[in-house]
């Protein structure tokens, strides 16, 4: 299988993500708790942030309904998801919910529910694009251990090489000397 | 809860979140930092583990919380006497800030918490550790 093609592509899909916005650099920093001993850290965090973010919006269509221009509620609501995007560095969902706490601001029932539907469409299109991203990464073996050992072949063959051309040049002995003519 | 990191810098840090993806990161953060990690679901919880006698070097509370929020709870532990332990508010709300500070929080970081900025403050509580143990 190539994997450099599958690495190149999830490094593709990161990039993309980042480039258009959808994350910024606190992703950065989960990714950099992820180690040996956590190695799936990053999917799992993503996991649970879906499994919040989900129930958060759940309970907010349930407040717009069931509390009709309770701006204070809803903000609180909101407020909530917030933290829970900017702990994982969903950027363009994180602007989504501040623009829903500023519709909250000025009590604008279309404006908050505006802002909501396109939260929820940021929310789907994130899960969609990080679904693929970790499809790809778990068909592409991790760098550590396939370059590792690239890196390995590659040291022991330039020291092969090395110690063979030291033994030659033990036995040719100096250019100069080689290279004169037995008297 | 407790989290307990290899290597411990013997730090007792309590973690008062109740978003799942919030107290996963943070929590990593502080394992990473090698201290010893208590979780609380919100300020209630926090408030009862110190009823319980449970000791702790720095809190870091979450702001709205179900039940009890994090300077609602400070208030609380602050009245139970204790005073030495450092009690830092951490939030994504902009108006977090004054919420905190004005019930008795030392410090307020905006969320979302960087490795940068918990550093710094993890090793003050070392540091102040160290001191009062001389």
């Amino acid at each position: 299988m190539d994997y450099s093609n599958l690495r190149r592509q999830a490094a593709s899909l990161k990039k993309g993500l980042f480039d258009q916005g959808h994350l910024d650099e606190q992703f950065r920093q989960v990714e950099d708790l992820q180690d040996e001993a956590s190695p799936n850290f990053v999917e799992e965090v993503v996991v649970v942030f879906f499994k919040d973010s989900g129930r958060l919006i759940s309970n907010l269509e349930q407040a717009l309904e069931k509390y009709p221009r309770d701006f204070n509620r809803w903000d609180a609501y909101m407020q909530q998801l917030k933290g829970s995007c900017s702990s994982i560095g969903a950027s363009r969902m994180k602007n989504e919910c501040m623009s829903f706490r500023d519709n909250c601001g000025q009590r604008s029932v279309e404006g908050c529910m505006g802002s909501l539907q396109k939260l929820k469409r940021e929310h789907a299109i994130l899960r969609q694009k990080l679904e693929s991203y970790f499809q790809v990464t778990l068909e592409a073996p991790p760098c550590q251990s396939w370059c590792h050992d690239r890196w390995i072949i590659s040291i022991n063959l330039l020291t092969d090489v090395c110690m063979f051309t030291m033994q030659l040049l033990r036995q040719v002995g100096p250019a100069g000397a080689a290279t004169r003519p037995a008297m | 809860m407790e989290l307990k990191a290899k290597g411990s810098t013997s730090i007792k840090a309590l973690l008062v979140e109740d978003i799942g993806v919030c107290r996963l990161v943070l929590s990593t953060f502080l394992l990473r930092l090698h201290c010893e990690v208590t979780l609380a679901m919100n300020g209630k919880e926090a408030v009862d583990l110190f009823l319980e006698g449970k000791k702790f070097d720095i809190v870091l509370f979450d702001k709205d919380m179900p039940v009890m929020t994090g300077p609602e709870a400070i208030v609380k532990i602050r009245a139970m006497g204790e005073t030495d332990v450092k009690m830092v508010g951490v939030s994504a709300d902009d108006h977090a800030m004054e919420a905190f500070m004005s019930v008795g929080a030392d410090l307020f970081v905006p969320k979302p918490m960087r490795m940068e900025a918990l550093g710094p403050i993890i090793q003050e509580v070392i540091n102040k550790k160290k001191n009062d143990m001389v």
